[in-house]
């Protein structure tokens, strides 16, 4: 089994809310010492990717990015845990919100590295927190494409998958090729790198394709642009419940919590 | 002439020559057994060895021969006082015998002979069965808790009790039986000589006695003997190497450098991958649990004892001839995982070991295998490390950044290239974690108001990598401390101050193995400077300050990478009593004898069963001074005690715990200066 993994690199959303800012009249936030990381979900997909492999011998894993040449140490990470490939594919600056043209480039780089049986994603990035890019791929690749997979194992010559749903969770049994968006569980955590494969991923190569050289694949849709972008004001409210007693304030407190359709 | 004072030697034994063919088997089994151990010792890596031989001079009379660290304990250390110099002086005794019978050489004579062969080796004699009766009281009557009840523990003394006083009747007898004009001279064998006597024992009854005696005396020495390097009193030889062997440089307080270029495994998968004094130390155990009594693991019921680490690696030696083909130490069964992340590193097992055995350096060895080649953390550490790796500290989910503590204070952080003299390393903990943040403001504006030019890192600042080296990656600490090292050089720093003891440490005794030297003061230290240079005002009121009702006013917790690492004792009592005139109350377990607050060695972020949290058994150790403010020093045990004195209950409620600093900033009455400022206001540096 072919696997490819996307992954996408943004700012660490964990950061202090102080340090996240914005430039006037910018269009992205600053990232002048905010670290960056793989986006969440992605490290699940990424897991997933390698407890197939190891399930299914003689499988390979390439992991897959999109964005500038500093992009390629979220890859390094990957290969630290053992994936066998990694193609970067270069632009100028990390993808925005655009999710047409992020697929189209990437699915552009998936036939061009391919073919692959399985292309995992993150089922949404952790910055822009749309979730497109997996379903889209699979549909101009022309794969079904499952999305909130938490499990997967082979079974048969497709593999059986488990998703989250609305109460509780679904078994699918589905064929090659195939795209998985992954979400949290945990049995999908990213697992720690050992040290000498963290040693060896620094020498490995990584495949870099510029993405002006893939033919995109066609899309009638406009590419999206961000005409403006603003930090909402930060607003606390607070209000005290008082009342004589503790019973008072309790009471007084359920029914605030009623009012506001919480209880 | 009056007769010159002597005895004959085998007066009353025919045969004696017999005895020599049991020296022989006594000889060839005691090499046996010290080969047996010389063999495995080689298994290790080679150990580095500092010459300084003054300094191990020094510390072997210190704790060889005067037995500093077991007299600490005051009855356990006289008994062993006396067993062990009785036993060596009875030992000469029998050298003299040799030397005279043997090699024909009289030395058993004259004053030689009153003096030391029958005075000295009566009263040593003596000594040496007091030792071993309070031994066999210690253990079963006392019943120490430390000491362990096996058959064996009990044989080994009460056989060494039963040649002992053989001994003396042996004496007796020939005193009694040849009228020994000398017997005065041999107090305890002229005692019982009179009291046969009196008896009316016949001199042939005393020869016939004396004769079999003589025997069982001589068998029964000779199986204790033969016995030493197949148990535990193989530390009779080796406990005075092991004195005069140990580094001088203690290996936990700066861990021993992995060279990745070079390293075959990465930390100790097999006894082969441990340093060849690590594999001497097994040997060397007494199983006197003295490390045991007050490890916060053992006390607070993990799975782990640092006896137990030693003696279970010790069998696992002992029994595996070889290592190719057999699991790891952690997989094998030897040393279970999570024996080994249960260690705080705190330091008291081998700050207590009489005989300095190093359990640290062997632990993390341990846990460098489980983290670098196997990548098998408990979870919440893994995560912490995860979060050093991605954002440069270990407090995930931390609202702040490392810039938002001074911000309003004034302060900013160095600009590229900007250099400066005195740098603030504020540490992960004191700038993003919420109780920490608060000591971090108060030593920066003392040290403002004390007119200390300081610059700060800010966003430039990692994590030291202590948590990381502790934890077993070593890899990533020594990315981290390259790249310190590195902004250190870009600031043209040269002395550095830090809250954190364990940021303290690493730098001052971790750094320089990859090149970093610098003058390190911990925040103790660097104020009680300032106090000392007259540089901050004298705290108002001259009366030593009580709490309510008398009680004390504060008590003092010794954070262990302060105190045992770094021997930093006195600078912050001095700090409290002698500055800020606070009447100081030491809990039971002070200084040396400190209990960890239970976040060292990355247990900070390790998961912990809330009914046994080594922070509450802490803070009620302090508590129970009376004492309404805990005083410290780490921003590791400040967040921990907290938690610990909630863990307590109702007592707690009126209990505070506070860094130095902070307190300093209240005796002087800063509090306003500390307090969030509204304002920006433009400065640079304080
Ligand atoms: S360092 Fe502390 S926690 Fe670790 S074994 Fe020794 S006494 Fe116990
Ligand atoms: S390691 Fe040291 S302190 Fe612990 S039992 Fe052995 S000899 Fe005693």
């Amino acid at each position: 089994m072919k696997i490819a993994i996307l992954l996408k690199r943004i700012l660490d959303p964990e950061v202090s809310p102080h340090k996240f800012s914005l430039e006037p009249g910018a269009t992205r936030p600053s990232d002048a010492g905010i670290p960056k990381v793989i986006s969440p979900f992605d490290e699940n997909a990424l897991e997933l990717a390698l407890q197939l492999r190891e399930k299914s011998p003689g499988s390979t894993v390439t992991a897959i990015s999109m964005g500038p040449p500093e992009t390629v140490e979220i890859l390094r990470k990957a290969l630290a845990v053992t994936a066998d490939a990694a193609v970067l594919v270069q632009i100028e600056t990390d993808p925005g919100p655009d999710a047409f043209g992020t697929a189209s480039t990437l699915a552009a780089a998936l036939q061009k590295t391919g073919p692959f049986d399985l292309v995992l994603a993150g089922r949404q990035a952790g910055d822009w927190d749309q979730g497109q890019v997996g379903s889209l791929v699979a549909e101009m690749l022309g794969f079904p494409c499952v999305t909130f997979v938490t499990q997967a194992s082979p079974s048969g010559n497709g593999l059986r998958l488990q998703r989250e749903s609305e109460n509780g969770y679904d078994v699918i049994d589905a064929d090659l090729p195939l795209v998985l968006t992954v979400t949290n569980h945990p049995g999908n955590v990213l697992r720690l790198p050992k040290v000498r494969d963290v040693m060896m991923a620094n020498r490995k190569p990584v495949t870099t394709i510029a993405a002006s050289d893939l033919a995109a694949m066609s899309t009638k849709i406009p590419p999206l642009e961000i005409l403006a972008l603003e930090k909402p004001p930060a607003v606390a409210a607070a209000e005290i419940v008082g009342g004589r007693d503790e019973q008072e304030i309790a009471a007084r407190l359920v029914q605030k919590l009623q009012e506001l359709k919480v209880l | 002439m009056p007769p010159v004072p002597t005895r004959q030697i085998y007066w009353n034994i025919a045969g004696h020559d017999y005895m020599y063919l049991f020296l022989l088997v006594l000889a060839a089994v005691f090499l046996y057994g010290v080969w047996r151990h010389y063999r495995t010792w080689q298994r290790g890596r080679p150990s580095p060895w500092e010459h300084r031989y003054r300094e191990r001079w020094r510390r072997f009379a210190e704790q060889a021969v005067v037995q500093l660290r077991l007299v600490s304990q005051l009855v356990p250390g006289i008994m062993h006082l006396f067993i062990s110099w009785g036993m060596v002086v009875l030992f000469l005794g029998t050298v003299v015998v040799a030397i005279q019978a043997d090699l024909h050489i009289p030395i058993m004579r004259g004053w030689f002979y009153l003096y030391f062969q029958s005075l000295a080796l009566d009263a040593f004699g003596l000594v040496a069965v007091a030792g071993t009766v309070i031994a066999l009281w210690l253990r079963y009557v006392r019943r120490l808790e430390r000491l362990r009840k096996g058959l064996f523990d009990g044989v080994l003394t009460g056989l060494l009790l039963v040649i002992l006083l053989t001994g003396f009747v042996l004496e007796g007898l020939r005193i009694a039986a040849t009228a020994d004009p000398w017997g005065l001279w041999s107090p305890v064998g002229y005692a019982l000589a009179r009291l046969f006597l009196a008896a009316g024992t016949s001199v042939t009854v005393m020869r016939h006695v004396h004769a079999t005696l003589w025997w069982t005396h001589m068998i029964l020495a000779f199986v204790w003997l033969g016995y030493i390097p197949f148990s535990k009193l193989f530390h009779l030889l080796l406990a005075p190497a092991n004195v005069f062997a140990q580094p001088l440089t203690p290996p936990a307080q700066a861990l021993p450098a992995i060279d990745f270029e070079t390293a075959t495994t990465l930390g100790a998968a097999h006894f082969e991958d441990f340093r060849r004094k690590d594999i001497f130390d097994l040997d060397v155990c007494t199983e006197c649990g003295r490390c045991e009594e007050w490890c916060p693991a053992w006390v607070t019921e993990k799975p782990l004892s640092p006896r137990a680490v030693i003696l279970d690696l010790r069998e696992g030696l002992h029994s595996m001839a070889r290592s190719e083909g057999e699991p790891p130490l952690v997989a094998g069964g030897v040393i279970r995982a999570d024996t080994l992340w249960a260690c705080t590193t705190c330091g008291y097992c081998q700050e207590h070991c009489p005989v300095f055995i190093e359990h640290v350096p062997k632990i993390i060895d341990m846990r460098r295998y489980l983290a670098m080649e196997e990548a098998r953390l408990p979870d919440a550490m893994e995560a912490a490390l995860r979060g050093i790796e991605d954002r440069g500290h270990p407090w995930r989910g931390s609202r702040f950044s490392r810039e938002d503590w001074f911000r309003d204070l004034g302060f900013s952080a160095l600009r590229p290239g900007e250099k400066t003299d005195v740098l603030y390393w504020v540490g992960c903990t004191a700038a993003l974690e919420e109780r920490s943040r608060k000591v971090a403001r108060a030593f920066a504006v003392l040290m403002r108001e004390a007119g200390v030019r300081f610059g700060l890192l800010g966003d430039q600042e990692q994590c030291s990598g202590d948590p990381a080296r502790r934890m077993g990656n070593e890899y990533l600490f020594q990315t981290l401390a390259q790249a310190n090292i590195q902004s250190f050089q870009e600031h043209g720093v040269k002395t550095i101050v830090t809250t954190c003891p364990h940021c303290y440490n690493t730098i001052k005794n971790e750094y320089p193995q990859f090149g970093g030297v610098y003058q390190v003061y911990h925040h103790t230290e660097f104020l009680a400077k300032l106090v000392e240079e007259g540089r901050l005002p004298a705290v108002a009121g001259n009366d030593l300050n009580s709490g309510e009702n008398n009680a004390p006013a504060v008590t003092y917790h010794d954070p262990c990478y302060l105190g045992r690492y770094n021997g930093h004792y006195d600078e912050p009592r001095s700090l409290l009593t002698d500055y800020l005139r606070l009447d100081l109350s030491e809990p039971e377990l002070s200084r040396r004898d400190s209990f960890c607050c239970g976040a060292g060695g990355g247990r900070a972020w390790a998961e912990e069963d809330p009914a046994h949290r080594v922070s509450i058994v802490r803070s009620r150790q302090l508590m129970a001074t009376g004492a309404t403010t805990i005083a410290t020093a780490c921003p590791f045990c400040l967040p921990m005690l907290t938690d610990g004195v909630r863990g307590t209950g109702q007592e707690g409620e009126h209990v505070r715990v506070m860094d130095i600093a902070e307190i300093m900033i209240e005796r002087l009455g800063w509090q306003d200066k500390v307090a969030p400022q509204n304002t920006i206001t433009g400065g640079t540096e304080g």
